[in-house]
């Protein structure tokens, strides 16, 4: 079964979308260590949206599904230019902290603590969907970020 | 929710919740007015995202620059893999939870 909800593009939101993971995590039975790295990647993703996509209202749907060891998320932005997550470069961690900046953590973050992470864009439907996947016996992401091009984008 | 407070007679500061997006502006204004070197308790921090970690590496940028700095105390496991995973664990001196 998938929890699924649509949110309002707002940081406002984030408190909400926390309440679905932890109801969906609960009705499906899925594993809570896994929790605290789906809501960060939730919440990383989706002020992504909020942030870099300004010129439309449209609520972002979150759909959440219970997997064999896990789960799968699922996040569907409307009305939007494309923004490739998978595409972003990682931050040199290395640096000293002087030169190191916040931006860009979020997703090299995530790549580390999410199984696979993919992207597809609609341009008929000017439509961008992310779909990521977190198991108990998973690895990092680093090796699977998919562009999907528009293959099922956003039916 | 998040709850950020010093603790009295200069025993550092606790925080309790989570630090996420939307509490991080809030986070900031507390933050910024933190001098000196301070030891910041985190054993009741339940959650941090990028924002958050934003909202440190401002701050100790800061101390640093005036010769104080942010330690940070009773680290759980999912902490400690944020801060190993980007680098913070080498700007912050830290203590992990026991």
């Amino acid at each position: 079964m998938t929890t699924s909800a649509a949110f309002k593009r707002s940081f406002d939101s984030i408190s909400s979308i926390f309440a679905l993971t932890a109801d969906a995590f609960a009705r499906e039975g899925i594993d809570t260590e896994l929790l605290h790295a789906v809501d960060l990647a939730l919440e990383e993703l989706f002020t992504n949206m909020v942030k870099y996509s300004t010129t439309t209202d449209a609520a972002v749907l979150v759909e959440i599904a219970a997997i064999e060891g896990g789960v799968e998320v699922t996040l569907t932005d409307y009305d939007v230019e494309p923004f490739d997550v998978t595409k972003s470069a990682d931050v040199d961690i290395t640096l000293p902290i002087e030169q190191r900046r916040p931006g860009g953590l979020g997703l090299h973050l995530i790549r580390r603590l999410l199984d696979s992470i993919e992207y597809d864009y609609s341009q008929e439907k000017r439509c961008s969907r992310i779909t990521f996947r977190k198991t108990q016996s998973g690895s990092p992401a680093s090796g699977l970020l998919t562009n999907k091009g528009e293959e099922n984008a956003c039916d | 929710m998040l709850a950020i407070d010093f603790v009295p007679d200069g025993g550092g500061i606790t925080i309790v919740g989570r630090l996420d997006a939307a509490e991080a502006p809030r986070a900031q204004s507390f933050f910024d007015r933190v001098e000196g070197t301070v030891t910041l308790d985190c054993s009741r921090l339940e959650y941090i995202s990028s924002a958050g970690l934003g909202v440190l590496l401002k701050t100790q940028k800061r101390l640093l620059a005036s010769g104080g700095k942010i330690r940070l105390t009773g680290v759980n496991s999912h902490l400690q893999d944020i801060l190993g995973y980007s680098g913070f664990d080498q700007i912050f001196e830290v203590e992990r939870a026991r």
